[in-house]
C-alpha cells in the first residue's frame, strides 16, 4: 500500500507556502544579492509602451525582439501565457490580444512554428477557459495550435536545482519538444509569493492530470523553492510580460486591475521579474525567490541589468499589497 | 428537442482509441487512466450490451494502485474513478473493492488553523496525490466510491471516512452555493463556485439532498449549469442533476447543440462525459448513482 501521511503535522509556514527569506538565504550561503552574479553575463530588459490593448501589439513585440536581438529563425516557439481561471471584469489572465500579438511577431521573426500552451492551475476545463477568455477566437483566426499542458503526454525529467527536494517531475511532451519557450505572464501581486511574473508563471507547465488542481505539491514543497526549481528545469528562453493592465492587491485571483501601459521583455526571467517588481514598488532583495535566483539563474541586481525602451522611472509606482506582503517594499 | 447523434459521439470515441485498448486525453496521446475510464463508461452506457473492461482489469498496477504515469505519484482520484468504472461490471467488483479498501487509508494532509482561510484545516479527506491537501474533486470521487461499497468495507473505517468526506464538502461550500476546486474563502474573499466541481459535489452528496448546503448547491447548479459552455462542464452538470432527479431540459439541449460539431482536437473526457450524460439507460450499476 502506498505510504500515506495520515496525521502528519505540516507547519503553518509550509501551509501558506511562504518560505522565509533567511531560510532560503541560509540554504544558499554562496549566493549573495549582487555578489556572485558577476559570473553571469549582464542581462537586458526592455520596457515597451502599449497604453491599451488596442495598439498593434504584434508590432510592439516584434520591435522588442529587434531591440533585444532575439533570433527566432527556424525555432519551434512555445508561448506559455498565464490563464488560471476566468471571471468577467477581472485581470487574472494574460490578455489574449498579447498572446495573439506575440504569435504574429514570432512568425514575422521567422519562427518555424508557434504553439500556445498552458496548464491552468485552478480550472481543468480548458474548452471553457479558452472560450470564456476569448483566446479561442484568436487561435482560430491565426490558425494557432494550442496544447493543454494539464492533459498532454508527459515525461519524467530530473529537477534542475534541488530546492524542492523532488528528484524528478513530470513535464509535458509539447514543452519538451519546443526549442524556444516564452513565458508570457500577466504582471500581478501574489498573496503568498509577493509577485507573480515570468518565473511563477511556470507553475502552469506542471501537469494537473498528474499532480491535481491546484498543483498543490508545489505549495507543499514551498512556492519559492518550486519557482526556483521550475525555472532551473524549464529554462525559459524569453519572457513577454503583459503589464498593460496588471493586478494589484490580493492577487493572483482576487486583486484589482491596475493599468500600467507597457510590455516587459527579456531573455533573463530573473531580470525581467526583478525589474517588474521594482516598477510595482517591491524590493527584489526581499522576495525570497528573486533573492536566491540572483547570480544562480539570472540577474536580479539592477546594476547588472541594461535597459532598453523606456526607463523604469516612467512606470514606477506603488501597488496596493495585502498586509502580509508589505515587508517586501523597499526600506 | 433535437436528439444528438449518439452514434457520432460513439464513433468519435472509438476513433480515438489506442491500439493498447485505452484512451489518451486526446487523439494520438498515450493511454491514461482518466480518459480510459470515461470512455469505457460512456461506451457501455446505452450500448446493446455491456462493454469489456479488460483494458482496465489489465492496467499496470504497482502496489495495488493503477499507474497513470510510470514514475509519477499515485493519483488517488483517478484510482477511485477506475474503481467506480470497474464497479459497473460484476467482473470488476472484487478489484473495485480492493481499491476502495486501500483508499480508506488515504488522507490529505492536515494543517494548523490560520486566518488566511475560513475552512477547517484539521479535516483530512482525500488528496490528489500523497503528501498534499484534501481537495474537492478527489474527495468527491473517493467519497462516492466509499458510499457505493459501504456494505463491503470495514464498517467503522468506512463510516469514519464517509463522515470526514462529507464534513469536508460541507465545510468548503461556497457562500454562493456549490464548490470551488478547494476552499471557499481566502483572506476574507469569497471564492467562486465552478460548475464541474459543484456537479461532482452534488453527485457525492446525493444521499444528503435534504442538507441546506447541498440544496443551495443544487439551486446554484440549476441556475448556472449552462454558464460554462464546454462538453465537460455541461455533461457533469447533467449527470449531477440527473442523480438528484432534477433534470434541466435546456441544459440537455445546450449540451446536444454543443457536441453536434466535434472538433478534431476535442478531448476524450469531454466527449465521453457528453455521451454518458446524453445516453439513456445503463447496464449493471450506474457509476454515479447510489
Amino acid at each position: 500500500m502506498a505510504k500515506t501521511r495520515s496525521g502528519s503535522d505540516v507547519s503553518r509556514r509550509q501551509f501558506i507556502a511562504t518560505v522565509s527569506l533567511p531560510l532560503l538565504a541560509g540554504a544558499c550561503e554562496r549566493i549573495r544579492f549582487g555578489g556572485s552574479s558577476a559570473s553571469l553575463p549582464r542581462s537586458v530588459v526592455g520596457l515597451f509602451p502599449a497604453s491599451t490593448y488596442a495598439v498593434d501589439l504584434s508590432d510592439v513585440i516584434f520591435r522588442g525582439f529587434q531591440d533585444l536581438g532575439v533570433d527566432l529563425r527556424g525555432r519551434r516557439v512555445l508561448l506559455k501565457p498565464n490563464m488560471v481561471e476566468y471571471e468577467p471584469g477581472t485581470s487574472i489572465n494574460t490578455n489574449p490580444l498579447v498572446v495573439a500579438g506575440a504569435a504574429v511577431a514570432c512568425r514575422r521573426a521567422g519562427a518555424a512554428s508557434v504553439t500556445v500552451a498552458e496548464g491552468p492551475g485552478h480550472r481543468r476545463d480548458i474548452e471553457y477557459l479558452l472560450s470564456a477568455t476569448g483566446l479561442a477566437n484568436h487561435l482560430r483566426e491565426l490558425k494557432l495550435p494550442f496544447t493543454d499542458l494539464n492533459h498532454d503526454d508527459v515525461r519524467m525529467v530530473p529537477i534542475g536545482n534541488g530546492f524542492t527536494k523532488l528528484q524528478e517531475i513530470a513535464l509535458p511532451a509539447t514543452l519538451l519538444a519546443s526549442d524556444f519557450v516564452i513565458s508570457m505572464p500577466k504582471l500581478k501581486t501574489h498573496h503568498w509569493a509577493g509577485i507573480t511574473c515570468s518565473m511563477k508563471n511556470l507553475f502552469g507547465v506542471v501537469p494537473g492530470a498528474v499532480y491535481g488542481w491546484p498543483k498543490n505539491i508545489l505549495h507543499i514543497r514551498g512556492i519559492y523553492e518550486s519557482i526556483l526549481d521550475l525555472t532551473a528545469t524549464v529554462r525559459p528562453h524569453f519572457a513577454i510580460v503583459d503589464a498593460i493592465t496588471a493586478m494589484e492587491g490580493d492577487g493572483p485571483i482576487m486583486g484589482k486591475p491596475r493599468p500600467l501601459g507597457f510590455i516587459a521583455m527579456g531573455a533573463d526571467p530573473v531580470a525581467v521579474d526583478a525589474t517588474c517588481a521594482r516598477i510595482i514598488g517591491l524590493d527584489p532583495a526581499k522576495i525570497g525567490y528573486l533573492h536566491t535566483a540572483d547570480g544562480l539563474l539570472g540577474n536580479a541586481n539592477n546594476a547588472r541589468i541594461d535597459h532598453r525602451g523606456e526607463a523604469i522611472s516612467r512606470y514606477a509606482t506603488q501597488f496596493d499589497l495585502i498586509p502580509e506582503m508589505r515587508f517586501m517594499r523597499p526600506a | 428537442m433535437t436528439l444528438p447523434s449518439l452514434p457520432t459521439l460513439r464513433n468519435a470515441l472509438l476513433e480515438r482509441r489506442n491500439s493498447d485498448g485505452g484512451w489518451g486525453y486526446s487523439a494520438g496521446r498515450t493511454s491514461r487512466l482518466e480518459p480510459t475510464c470515461w470512455a469505457l463508461l460512456a461506451l457501455s452506457k446505452g450500448a446493446a450490451r455491456p462493454g469489456s473492461l479488460d483494458v482496465l482489469l489489465k492496467w499496470p498496477i504497482d502496489n495495488g494502485w493503477r499507474i497513470d504515469v510510470p514514475g509519477a505519484p499515485v493519483n488517488y482520484a483517478f484510482n477511485a474513478l477506475a474503481a467506480l468504472t470497474l464497479l459497473t461490471s460484476r467482473d470488476g467488483r472484487t478489484e473495485a473493492t480492493q481499491v476502495a479498501t486501500r483508499l480508506l487509508d488515504v488522507r490529505g494532509l492536515k494543517f494548523p488553523q490560520g486566518k488566511e482561510m475560513r475552512q477547517d484545516n484539521s479535516l483530512q479527506a482525500w488528496s490528489w496525490i500523497d503528501g498534499t491537501f484534501s481537495w474537492i474533486e478527489p474527495t468527491c470521487l473517493c467519497l462516492l466510491l466509499a458510499k457505493k461499497l459501504r456494505r463491503d468495507l470495514p464498517a467503522a473505517a468506512v463510516a469514519d471516512r464517509i463522515d470526514i468526506g462529507e464534513r469536508v464538502l460541507l465545510d468548503r461550500a461556497c457562500s454562493a452555493g456549490g464548490w470551488n476546486y478547494g476552499g471557499s474563502n481566502v483572506y476574507g474573499q469569497e471564492l467562486f463556485p465552478y460548475v464541474p466541481t459543484t456537479a461532482l459535489g452534488l453527485i457525492a452528496m446525493q444521499d444528503r439532498a435534504s442538507d441546506a448546503i447541498v440544496h443551495r448547491a443544487l439551486e446554484w447548479l440549476r441556475k448556472d449549469a449552462a454558464s460554462e459552455r464546454s462538453a465537460h462542464s455541461m455533461s457533469l452538470a447533467a449527470i449531477a442533476l440527473g442523480v438528484h432527479a432534477s433534470p434541466l431540459p435546456a441544459l440537455i439541449q445546450s449540451l446536444t447543440d454543443h457536441v453536434k460539431t466535434i472538433a478534431p482536437d476535442a478531448g476524450v473526457v469531454g466527449l465521453a462525459a457528453s455521451l454518458y450524460a446524453l445516453s439513456g439507460s445503463t447496464h449493471g450499476e450506474d457509476a454515479f448513482r447510489l
